[in-house]
């Protein structure tokens, strides 16, 4: 079997982030692997330890900058890695047929990806992959369990969770709960500087013609009213809470 | 020249970083309240192989250079210099045996630091500084060495897998008389008793370990006898560097926490950040972390390049625990009140820090050892 764990390389969570002309400037911020992937690149080794022989790669479609995330999940345990090194910003649906035109060529199996792309705050990788494969998808899973080509899986829904079967190929989105991700450790992180990292570049895949691109960023700015409230407190408490209630609307 | 780190190096560095905030930032005050030992993570950071870096390859360890290791020391020590001392302290057990042991010596004793920690038993009651005049015996007894003796303020005494023990042969000459013996921590005769009411770095273990007729072989002697003395100063050489590593890890969090805090905390309605009374301090902070940093990871390039590095150790160690004392001081001075209290990480970096200036020979031994290389 071959499972490929697709991966993003993101500004850390408490980086700031600051716009300079019409876009987002990232000079200065720390990178790190997007959060939601880890478990998936966790799920995938996780996987091998259980007993299922399994290839694992490391797929990746961004600048080179994402060498490193690249390179945490090689020292974690993944085999090998290709990154698809661009500068363009590509649209999500773009961005899913080239992985998918890569996972196809590869020949995987199985496909893990993030639920959420950490820094477009989009949900839309996973299932646009799924789709461009032709593959049974799942998303925000939580639990995941693989017999022979069957997998029991469970994954949020809005009002609670639910469990289903499917089978191979299929794509899975990971996410908080499926697994507590390890740390590298420093063996690994030595072993990786043998693995190997393969480059390719978008004229190696089709269809990678941008469907959407970007004319402007904007950092969002909370206004605040800035209205304070004056008199005895018994007073001032009611005038808050019409206000909260009247104006705001939060009770 | 370059200043780029491997991208390995960068991955231990991330991988340190994380560890030391997820794992060691969260629960470092409550081991430095309770004054206690944080042995199961000492074990988690065992087994992610952030301990004995430095043991060769052919030996089972990582090979892995000072500079790796300074790197993992700054992550270390801007969480918790104490947690710090605990890991890197055991290199003083692992570079005597490096730079004096046999091939032997290596493959009997480096075993025993894949996942234990080692401990150096120089210091006595009565001797720090004078490193040469000690007065644990060392005598020999057909093809054993007996050692009797009280050694003081040992980092990791008491949880060590092996202790490097410096002793006396006899009444020879102070300097030439000294044998360093392996002491593997099982021989019956070793006990110990942990220091308490420390200033600070209160989570790592420090002991005085006596010595009562313990008997090993011969063969655990390193180097010639005699060559003790001279090995314990190559050992300190290489080593202080961690200190100093771990020092611009002190002053990097003093820095953070200061920016952090100025920023938000408001006096004359405004940010105090906006005042240059404390834009000068961060300024200052800014300018000792940056040159200590530089120094410490340029002697950790000397000793991984194979050069003459006493003059750069001693410098990188002296500058980088005076400014990371100064970088503390002047951080409790930003948080004003808050930072006289320990509900604020600040108080904490003094206390800490301030044990680095004088283990691993004093800043004023650092001052002797560049003086001298001037005017020699």
């Amino acid at each position: 079997m071959k499972i490929c764990t697709v991966l993003k390389q993101v500004p850390d969570a408490e980086a700031s982030i600051r716009t300079s002309g019409s876009g987002v400037d990232l000079a200065g911020v720390t990178f790190v692997m997007d959060g939601m992937d880890e478990y998936g690149v966790e799920e995938a080794i996780r996987l091998r330890e259980a007993g299922h022989t399994a290839e694992i790669f490391t797929l990746a479609l961004g600048p080179r900058r994402f060498e490193e995330a690249i390179r945490t999940s090689l020292a974690i345990g993944c085999d090998r890695a290709i990154h698809i090194e661009t500068d363009e910003a590509l649209d999500v649906i773009t961005q899913a047929r080239v992985l998918a035109d890569a996972v196809k060529k590869e020949g995987a199996d199985l496909v893990f990806v993030g639920g959420k792309e950490a820094d477009w705050d989009s949900s839309a990788l996973g299932p646009a992959l799924a789709e461009a494969l032709g593959w049974t998808h799942l998303d925000w899973t939580t639990k995941f369990v693989l017999t022979g080509t069957t997998i029991e899986a469970t994954h949020d829904t809005d009002a609670g969770n639910e469990t289903v079967k499917l089978s191979l190929p299929a794509v899975i989105t990971t996410q908080q709960g499926l697994n507590e991700p390890r740390y590298p450790t420093l063996p690994n992180i030595m072993k990786a500087k043998r693995k190997e990292l393969r480059k390719a570049t978008l004229a190696d895949y089709a269809a990678h013609a941008p469907l959407t691109k970007i004319a402007s960023e904007a950092i969002q700015v909370k206004a605040r009213l800035n209205k304070i409230l004056s008199g005895e407190g018994p007073e001032t408490a009611k005038q808050l809470i019409t206000l909260l209630r009247d104006e705001a609307k939060v009770i | 020249m370059n200043f780029d780190l491997s991208p390995e190096q960068k991955e231990m560095q991330r991988m340190a970083r994380q560890f030391a905030a997820e794992r060691i930032i969260p629960n470092a005050a409550k081991w430095d309240r309770e004054e206690s030992y944080p042995a199961e993570f000492v074990k988690e950071a065992a087994d992610l192989g952030l301990l004995n870096i430095t043991i060769p390859e052919e030996y089972g360890g990582l090979g892995l250079g000072l500079v790796e290791e300074v790197l993992i020391g700054e992550e270390l020590g801007y969480a918790c210099m104490g947690f710090d001392t605990i890991i890197l302290a055991s290199d003083l057990a692992i570079v005597p045996i490096k730079i004096a042991g046999n091939d032997e010596q290596k493959k009997r004793f480096f075993p025993l630091l894949h996942t234990g920690l080692g401990a150096f038993c120089l210091s006595e009651a009565d001797n720090g500084s004078d490193a040469g005049a000690l007065k644990t015996r060392a005598e020999f007894a057909g093809d054993d060495v007996v050692l009797n003796g009280t050694k003081m303020w040992i980092t990791n005494g008491g949880v060590a897998a092996l202790y490097v023990v410096f002793a006396r042969m006899e009444t020879e000459h102070k300097h030439t008389g000294t044998v360093a013996i392996v002491v593997p921590a099982d021989v019956p005769g070793i006990s110990h008793n942990k220091l308490h009411g420390k200033m600070g770095q209160r989570c790592s273990y420090t002991a005085e370990m006596i010595f009562e007729n313990v008997r090993v072989p011969r063969a655990n002697i390193l180097g010639e006898p005699g060559d003790g003395f001279k090995i314990a100063m190559k050992t300190l050489d290489r080593t202080r560097i961690t200190v100093a590593a771990g020092s611009v890890g002190v002053a990097r969090r003093a820095l953070e926490e200061s920016v952090k805090y100025a920023k938000t905390r408001h006096a004359f309605n405004q940010p105090i950040a906006n005042f240059q009374a404390i834009q000068f301090k961060l300024a200052d902070i800014k300018m000792g972390l940056d040159t200590s940093r530089l120094q410490t990871l340029y002697a950790a390039w000397l000793v991984d390049n194979n050069r003459s590095h006493g003059q750069a150790s001693a410098i990188a160690k002296c500058r980088a625990s005076d400014v990371a004392f100064a970088a503390a001081g002047e951080a409790i001075q930003i948080h004003g009140g808050y930072g006289y209290m320990n509900d604020f990480p600040v108080e904490k970096l003094l206390r800490d820090v301030k044990l680095n200036q004088i283990y691993e020979g004093t800043n004023e031994i650092q001052r002797v050892v560049i003086a001298r290389s001037l005017l020699k």
